[in-house]
Parts: C-alpha cells; structure tokens; sequence
C-alpha cells in the first residue's frame, strides 16, 4: 500500500523525555511531533529525517480564551484547545489563529460553519480509545462520530492525534487508522488527517507565509 | 472429516511486538487480548474475528485472525495500552497468510534489522 508512504505527523504529544519519544516515534514511521510541553532545550538528540515541533495547549476559562489565542497567533507555535463545554468550543472556533480543536463535545453546525470560517481543524483524541474503557469510552465514539459528520459536511480539516504522554501511548499510522475506523473514518481521510493537513497546518505556520496564496520564496 | 477447500475458514496471521516495561506472560497477554477485543466488538464480532494467539515469547509475538477482520484486530491490539499494571504498547509488524511467511518476513527481519547498526 502506496498511501503509507507520506510523511506522518502526531500533533499532540506531552512526553517526559522527548529524545526518547522522538527515537520511539520515528521506529513507528513518524517523521514528526508536535510536543505541548517542550522547554527551550535545542540539546534534544534528534533522529535523522525527524523534527519536533513546539505547540501549546491553551486551558482558560471561555472568556480569556480569545485573548490567549490572539497572544500566540503570529508565532510559528502550533496552538491547540481541548475543546469541551459548548462555551469554550465556541469562543475557540471565533478566534482566527487558533489551529486546532481538539475533541470539541457537542458540536453543532454552528461551530462547524465557524470553524471553516476561520481555517480551524478538529481534532481526534485516539488517545482517549486506548486509555479508556467501557462507558467512558462509548461516549467519546459518540462525539466522535458526530463531530465526523459535521467535518464532513462543512468539509473541515481533520486532524488525529494519540495525546501521548508515554511512549507507550504512541501508536504507529497503521494503527491510528484502525482506530479511527472504529468511528467510520475511511482509510485515505485518515491518512489526510496525520498527512497531508499538519503538513498544511506547517506550511502556514512558517515564517514565509504570509497569507493564503502569498509566500516568500 | 477434512473440510472443502473452499469452506475452510480464511485466516491470517499478524505479526507484532511488544514494547513494555517489564515482561509480560503469556497467559496475561492472551487475556488482555480477548478482553480489548471482546469489549471493543462484543461477543458476536469476536465470534467472527477468531482471535488466537499462535506463539509468543516475551517480545515478538504471532496473533491468528479471520481473513476479512484484520482491520478489527488491529484497532483491538491497538487498544491494549495495559496489562496486570504494565503499560505496554502493540505495534504490528506486518500480515501474512501463512507462519512461516509471518515469522521470515516480519520477525526475522526486524531481528537482523536492529543487529545491523552494531556490527558497523
């Protein structure tokens, strides 16, 4: 199969040890992570052909969201929120500059003609299906399959993720679209999701972008 | 009495390895397996997966599925991220039709892989 040849990307992950995370990721086929919690150390032994990326979570309560997503908007930070309650969802897909959203519960059309507005991906927490069990986990499928449907529709960017913060969390691609087949993601958008749209989301969070259609070359 | 050629039931086998903190038994790891599995797709969608674990022995490991159900199978191993309290990740090295085929192809192959690097 040709379609796992692309360069794969997991943009969320919390490790304790990058270096480690980075050696695990790259065995799994990873050409690159995007880590929530790295400090400024360039020290971090990488290997050949793999690069980390720096990324912050942002956790603020509804009303200050706008404004911490407005602080990190011109820098090549990827900003992503855990989306929740409809309040937070809706305050992060009002605020152009964000990048993604994470698991949004309760989404609606709503959010999802905001989100394309503003060029924001949902995000897929495949995590929470390894580390849940029972009626936990029959809920997340639940938002899952209903934030697909709105994806869908309003043709939104996808993004999938494994939230790891151990390199036991971290599954390889082939993997990762097993999983998101649990929800009735087809193979070639899940393999979109880790792709070609961090890809994309890389591109424009890169200093010679300027707009859409604009670039330094 | 032998079975039709084609009334046998399709199977392939999944070639994996375990990355753990310590090691893992047998017996825990088939366990882990049915449980993921069984609470992933029920009693009625393990019935048609037929798992089996063929051999095992700490790191590599040899899983039998339905032909048709490797995609479930996958997502199911994929789903184990514990066993007795070692966090433990699956990753699948490869599919074949045949042991043999799994065992050559996949596990072999990523044995001579990692000796490789010592011996320049």
């Amino acid at each position: 199969m040709s379609q796992f040849d692309s360069r794969f990307y997991d943009f969320l992950t919390h490790p304790d040890s990058p270096g480690q995370m980075a050696a695990e990721a790259k065995r799994y086929g990873y050409s690159g992570i995007v880590v929530t919690n790295l400090k400024i150390n360039e020290g971090i032994l990488l290997p050949d052909d793999f690069s980390i990326y720096k990324g912050i979570e942002i956790q603020a309560k509804p009303s200050r969201i706008r404004e911490e997503i407005k602080k990190s908007k011109n820098s090549n930070i990827i900003s992503i929120v855990r989306g929740g309650e409809e309040e937070i969802n809706r305050a992060a897909v009002e605020s152009a500059g964000l990048d993604i959203l994470l698991q949004p519960l309760e989404f609606n059309n709503v959010l999802a003609k905001a989100a394309r507005d503003n060029s924001i991906a949902i995000g897929f927490n495949l995590g929470s299906l390894i580390k849940l069990k029972g009626d936990a986990r029959i809920r997340e499928l639940k938002y899952m399959r209903t934030n697909l449907k709105h994806a869908r529709k309003y043709k939104l960017e996808m993004i999938l993720t494994g939230d790891s913060g151990s390199v036991y969390d971290l599954r390889s691609p082939r993997e990762m679209v097993a999983l998101s087949s649990l929800f009735g993601m087809t193979q070639s958008e899940a393999i979109d999701a880790m792709s070609t749209i961090p890809l994309g989301i890389l591109r424009r969070k890169s200093p010679n972008y300027i707009q859409e259609g604009i670039e330094l070359l | 009495m032998k079975t039709l050629p084609t009334l046998r039931e399709k199977k392939r086998y999944i070639a994996f390895e375990i990355n753990s903190e310590n090691t893992i038994f047998r017996q825990d790891l088939v366990r882990e397996i049915s449980n993921s599995i069984i609470s992933l797709f029920g009693d009625i969608g393990t019935s048609q997966i037929r798992p089996a674990l063929m051999s095992f022995e700490g790191r590599f490991g040899i899983l039998r599925c339905a032909r048709e159900k490797t995609l479930e199978t996958r997502a199911g191993l994929a789903c184990i991220n514990n066993i007795r309290g070692i966090c433990v990740s699956i990753r699948v090295l490869g599919i074949s039709g045949t042991i043999k085929g799994a065992t050559e192809k996949f596990i072999q192959q990523s044995l001579i892989k990692e000796s490789e690097p010592e011996r320049r």
